[in-house]
């Protein structure tokens, strides 16, 4: 694992957003996920009536009266479902990605911190999760308790906390030997205090990096589970229209093209935002441009 | 030579243990799950009494208590047999070995053509650091690694399948169309043209930024200088220098990713029809086909047990100076 | 669109009609000189490929298909679900309706050359069946006995009369298993299961799993001169859109039930190669409907159940989610079975009407606009069952009811919804010819057992519609038997146990060259002796 060296002082803010800004990706995947937000945020306002109203006639192509971007097989309006669908997979990606980290960040912390058996054990359990193909597992969990918003949220979470603890617990473990953790150890801190107050404030720029790269996992990880047929039935969601229209691909192209392409869009933007935030928050290791 | 005999039996010991935790953990998640195969496979009878589905779970043994029935799955596994379906009344391994090739076929082509693509890409990038054409690769990477693969596989087959009538769009072989030989071969090969193109594209961006970004890191070391300065011909520079020490990130990753092919395959499997192992698995998970299931987990376990044992010998071999630790 | 579809359906209706009219003449008359030729290869396509082909071990729908070419009933119907004659030549019935007589025909041989007798129906019926057919052993369990009077004589005793007794004997229901093979061994392991030996005009070729079953020509079938065709292949295709793939490159010449996802039928049946009919289901008759579980608030209040049926618009659901392909039920019987009543009462798609009850039965608007909250089960069949709950939850809370829709697999569909643990689910069931076979188990109380799938699984209790459809099933009188099943239908339409969407439809298409593959109410499931190929 690559030890980072990074000053404990935080950097200041401006700093922050210059170093950001000066990624012209990052700055425009920023942008378009603003949007992407705002389009969540205003989808009642935008498209007042339930992306589940069949308000056209069925299979409307793009650009037509009723239906800007096409409508499905039942009539439905494709760019309110997108509007919608936004919510879901945002909503999704997010809470994914926090529980997640919560459980990578406890564990590789513990292992990092103390070392010895307790790193060996948790590793050991790591290499269990990441030997068994992860969208297997996603796909199997959520089929054995059915699909809900719940169970695909921690069907993703479970698969995708390894990388995270394996990240926190290289950088504890580099993080526990320097000065500033031993002087704490001496003054008779707590462990707890020394891993909340000291190490984690000082881990937190990969994490972070890290974190923002997995939300765009999260949200391909959910949209392949939507497209199996295994979202959640009472919320439109951008995989579940791509893969309720891959059976009508010859009659209405339309129906899977847009959603896919918010999809794309979406997580591109994600990608670029998290590499820029690695430029600036980890200023030596920008240029590696880890995937 | 003894150390690496030393490594590689080490190593398998761990393995072993860990593919063994692993079919414990599987054990327990597949039995979480509510309804059972008798159920399903009464229900699908058409009509069904409380006396043919007792019939069945006694024919199943699932009327044993759980850990009876674990003891007796631990067991064959240990003696290598993975059971009997009685929903496809074959045995697992059978199963698993018919389906085997379709998914073999589609994930190694990909594999290979993903990275050696992705490498030649990379390095392409790299060496162009700043100009148009690392830009286009840049950017076409993003997007390819941002893209749903069951989705570039529906584009792909609106373009090439409905629109241009190219290539076909499902299955693995003309259905009834009785080629022979050549012929045969050919059909298969446009089979397989559209699902390896969507799945490999996807590990192609991966291994082409991990290549751009390893070799940048590589090439202004001083090795690769003092390399310069001996006035090296640039492509042996290239080759021998900086892309043998650049590919260590890129095998680490790539090894590592073997097993998340087989959870692309359940996508490809599904968008291009193919009957491999990844469909089998989303079929057995539908049907509460137990020994399917726990099959499949553990192939797919062995079969990344396997991959990262050879991750580890070929970084031996590609870097000689790195000690193989257990 | 809608003016398309309803130019699809009038056609429809008219080339059914005609092929009705045209089908008499063609069993009465099935020595007619036309050009019957010998020679020719089918490719039928089986989806799922069934586990094994042994008739009287397995019954599922694709088994019942493949194995209906090598093993035969004692009867078969016609459209009209008129017994006809198989195996058995003859049959006579007693005055009392407690005694069935059958005369075998006296040629027929197993697949192994030993003869097929009498001993052979009475060990199918009264041994091996009885263990290993659910459907068979609810019906010869009536049977007090079942004796062989001669090689070729097999008489049943019933205990009381049976009114649907005649109806029981077509190959899926009844298939006559060798006796020299099976008796007294252990059937499910028997190892001659992997190939199948019965009377019927195809034999057992080879099954290469996962890719095709070969079936090739009887020569020494019992029928002379018959079958026509040397061989049929039945193809393994699991994917849909490869089905209808295959269907328009005129690789395979026949595709039955679900084969074809509806949305892909329109298209296909426009092809010039092939033509659909969606006769040759008579039989089965699938009816489908939405599962109500009386036992849950408010589903208990016979009002709410009648909004339902109000809130439901049926034809949409027929023309945009089933593309035009079924009839909108009018009751619990499809009206191409035996005892249907069309003088029932009717529900209007009326959403207003549906409020009214709803208003009526003390579910009003809350300030939210919800008047009730229920969950719908979406059955784990495919993508069409997936877009009516959809349909269902839109059209429902149009009335201010809220929806919420659940999925699960297809082991946790039949396990929530045996064990009662559901609000509404969807459901589709055959009715197998008659209203004592096929409808009464879903609604009468003596049926209401938990942990089985297809039973009352809704708790719907009437002592009057248990007491109706009781008489009706001991009496072989059919005046009798229709005044007391249309009392029956009278009463349930009122009470709504459930609510019944459509009377389903299977699109069979079957290229043009081959003639006479549909010609009974069991369809695809003949024995196909007749079919010939028309070669150019």
């Amino acid at each position: 694992m690559t030890a980072a060296v990074i000053t404990p002082s935080r950097r200041k803010g401006s700093g922050f957003w210059r170093a950001f800004a000066r990624n012209k990706g990052a700055v425009l995947g920023l942008v378009f996920l603003l949007l992407v937000v705002l389009m969540a945020i205003f989808a009642d306002v935008l498209f007042p009536t339930s992306p589940w109203d069949m308000t056209a006639a069925p299979f409307e192509p793009p650009f037509s009266e009723d239906a800007l971007l096409g409508s499905d097989t039942l009539g439905r309006d494709i760019a309110a479902g997108i509007a919608h669908g936004a919510r879901v997979s945002l909503l999704i990606g997010l809470t994914s990605t926090a529980v997640a980290v919560l459980i990578g960040v406890c564990l590789g912390a513990v292992s990092g911190f103390y070392g010895g058996w307790v790193d060996d054990a948790v590793m050991r359990f790591t290499e269990l999760f990441q030997t068994i193909p992860n969208f297997v597992l996603a796909v199997v969990l959520v089929a054995i308790f059915t699909p809900s918003l719940t169970s695909i949220v921690l069907a993703i979470a479970i698969v995708s906390w390894p990388p995270l603890a394996r990240l926190a617990r290289g950088e504890f473990m580099s993080l526990r030997s320097r000065e500033f953790v031993q002087a704490a150890v001496t003054t008779g801190q707590s462990n707890l205090t020394i891993i909340w107050r000291q190490i984690l404030p000082n881990s937190l720029s990969p994490i972070i990096v890290s974190a923002s790269l997995m939300v765009a996992t999260a949200i391909l990880l959910e949209s392949s589970l939507s497209f199996l047929g295994l979202g959640d039935p009472n919320l439109m969601s951008w995989g579940y229209m791509v893969g309720a229209a891959r059976t009508v691909i010859r009659q209405a192209w339309w129906m899977s093209f847009f959603p896919g392409i918010a999809i794309l869009l979406t997580v591109l933007a994600l990608n670029l935002v998290g590499e820029g935030l690695n430029d600036a928050l980890n200023p030596k290791l920008a240029r590696k441009g880890r995937a | 030579m003894p150390r690496i005999a030393v490594f590689i039996s080490q190593r398998l010991v761990k393995a072993v243990f860990v593919v063994l935790a692993i079919a414990v953990f599987n054990f327990f998640l597949v039995h979480a799950a509510p309804g059972d195969p008798a159920a399903v496979m009464a229900g699908e009878a058409g009509a069904a009494d409380a006396k043919f589905v007792e019939q069945l779970r006694q024919q199943f043994g699932l009327d044993r208590p759980l850990y009876e029935q674990l003891g007796t799955y631990m067991g064959k596994v240990v003696q290598a047999d993975l059971g009997y379906s009685y929903r496809q009344q074959r045995p697992v391994f059978d199963l698993l070995m018919d389906r085997l090739p379709v998914t073999l076929s589609l994930t190694l082509t990909s594999f290979v053509l993903a990275l050696i693509g992705g490498v030649a890409l990379g390095t392409l990038a790299a060496m162009r650091a700043g100009t148009w054409s690392d830009t286009a690769i840049t950017v076409v990477g993003l997007t390819a690694y941002a893209t749903p693969i069951f989705w570039i596989g529906l584009m792909l087959i609106l373009l090439f399948s409905v629109n241009l009538g190219w290539l076909p769009a499902f299955g693995t072989e003309s259905i009834g169309a009785g080629y022979t030989g050549w012929a045969a071969f050919v059909d298969r090969l446009e089979h397989l043209v559209l699902p390896v193109v969507t799945l490999g594209l996807f590990y192609m961006a991966v291994y082409t930024r991990l290549t751009r970004a390893s070799i940048l890191e590589v090439r202004d070391m001083d090795f690769v200088k003092t390399a310069r300065a001996k006035g090296l011909p640039e492509w042996r520079i290239v080759s021998v220098h900086i892309l043998r020490n650049a590919i260590l990130p890129v095998i680490t990753v790539a090894g590592f990713q073997a097993g998340h092919l087989i959870g692309g395959s359940i996508l490809i499997e599904t968008v291009f029809a193919l009957p491999g192992i990844g469909r089998l698995a989303f079929e057995a998970v539908l049907q509460r086909d137990y020994q399917v299931l726990l099959g499949i987990f553990l192939l797919t376990s062995v079969v990344v047990v396997i991959f990262n044992l050879l991750t580890d010998l070929i970084y031996s071999l590609v870097d000689p100076r790195i000690e193989v630790a257990p | 669109m809608s003016n398309r579809l309803r130019y699809i359906r009038q056609s429809l209706t008219a080339a059914a009609l005609a092929a009705a009219l045209a089908t008499p003449a063609l069993l009465s008359a099935p020595t007619v000189a036309v050009a019957q030729e010998r020679g020719g290869t089918m490719n039928i396509i089986v989806q799922p490929e069934p586990p094994i082909l042994v008739l009287g071990l397995n019954q599922q729908g694709p088994t019942q298909t493949v194995a209906g070419k090598i093993y035969q009933g004692l009867l078969t119907y016609d459209f009209n679900l008129k017994p006809q004659p198989e195996l058995a030549e003859s049959w006579e019935v007693s005055p009392d309706g407690k005694v069935y007589t059958f005369k075998l025909v006296k040629n027929a041989k197993w697949h192994d050359g030993k003869p097929f007798t009498a001993a052979d129906v009475v060990f199918s019926t009264s041994k091996m069946l009885m263990e290993t057919h659910p459907r068979a052993r609810a019906v010869f369990a009536k049977a007090e006995k079942i004796e062989a009077l001669d090689d070729y004589t097999v008489r049943f005793t019933l205990k009381e009369p049976f009114g649907p007794f005649l109806q029981s004997f077509e190959v899926s229901s009844a298939p006559m298993m060798p006796k020299h093979i099976y008796d007294g061994s252990d059937y499910k392991a028997n190892p001659a299961n992997a190939t199948p030996i019965g009377t019927g005009p195809f034999k057992f070729k080879e099954w290469v799993k996962g890719s095709y079953i070969h079936l090739v020509r009887n020569d020494d079938y019992w029928k002379a001169g018959k079958p026509y065709l040397d061989d049929i292949y039945f193809r393994v295709i699991p994917d849909a859109a490869s089905r209808a793939v295959a269907v328009e490159q005129g690789t395979v010449q026949q595709t039955q039930f679900n084969d074809i996802e509806t949305f892909d039928v329109p298209r296909l049946k426009s092809l010039p190669n092939v033509e659909m009919t969606t006769k040759g289901y008579e039989f089965f008759a699938p009816l489908s409907w939405i599962e109500i579980n009386t036992r849950n608030k408010p589903l208990d209040d016979k009002r709410f159940r009648q909004a339902m049926m109000h809130a439901i618009d049926r034809k949409f659901i027929r023309d945009k989610i089933w593309f035009g392909l079924g009839r909108p039920a009018t009751g619990p019987v499809n009206s191409v079975t035996r005892f249907y009543e069309p003088g029932v009462k009717k529900y209007d798609f009326d959403p207003k009407k549906a409020e009214a009850l709803l208003e009526e039965a003390g579910y009003k608007k809350g300030s939210d606009g919800t008047r009730a909250k229920v969950k719908l089960l979406v059955m784990p069949y495919g993508e069409t069952w997936t877009r009516l709950g959809e349909y269902v939850k839109q059209a429902m809370k149009r009335v201010g009811v809220d929806v919420t829709l659940e999925t699960t697999d297809s082991a946790g569909w039949v396990n929530r919804v045996s064990n009662w643990d559901y609000d509404m689910t969807f459901n589709f069931v055959y009715q197998y010819g008659d209203p004592a076979l096929g409808v009464s188990r879903t609604y009468v109380s003596d049926n209401i057992r938990k942990g089985v799938m297809f039973s009352n699984t809704m708790g719907y209790t009437n002592p009057e519609v248990d007491r109706l459809f009781a008489q009706a099933a001991q009496t072989n009188k059919d005046e009798e038997r229709q005044q007391l099943y249309s009392a029956a239908q009278k009463i349930l339409v009122e009470d709504v146990p459930v609510a019944w969407l459509l009377e389903m439809e299977f699109p069979t298409f079957v290229d043009k060259r081959f003639k006479n593959a549909i010609t009974t109410a069991i369809g695809v499931n003949e024995s196909y002796d007749s079919v010939y190929m028309v070669k150019k």
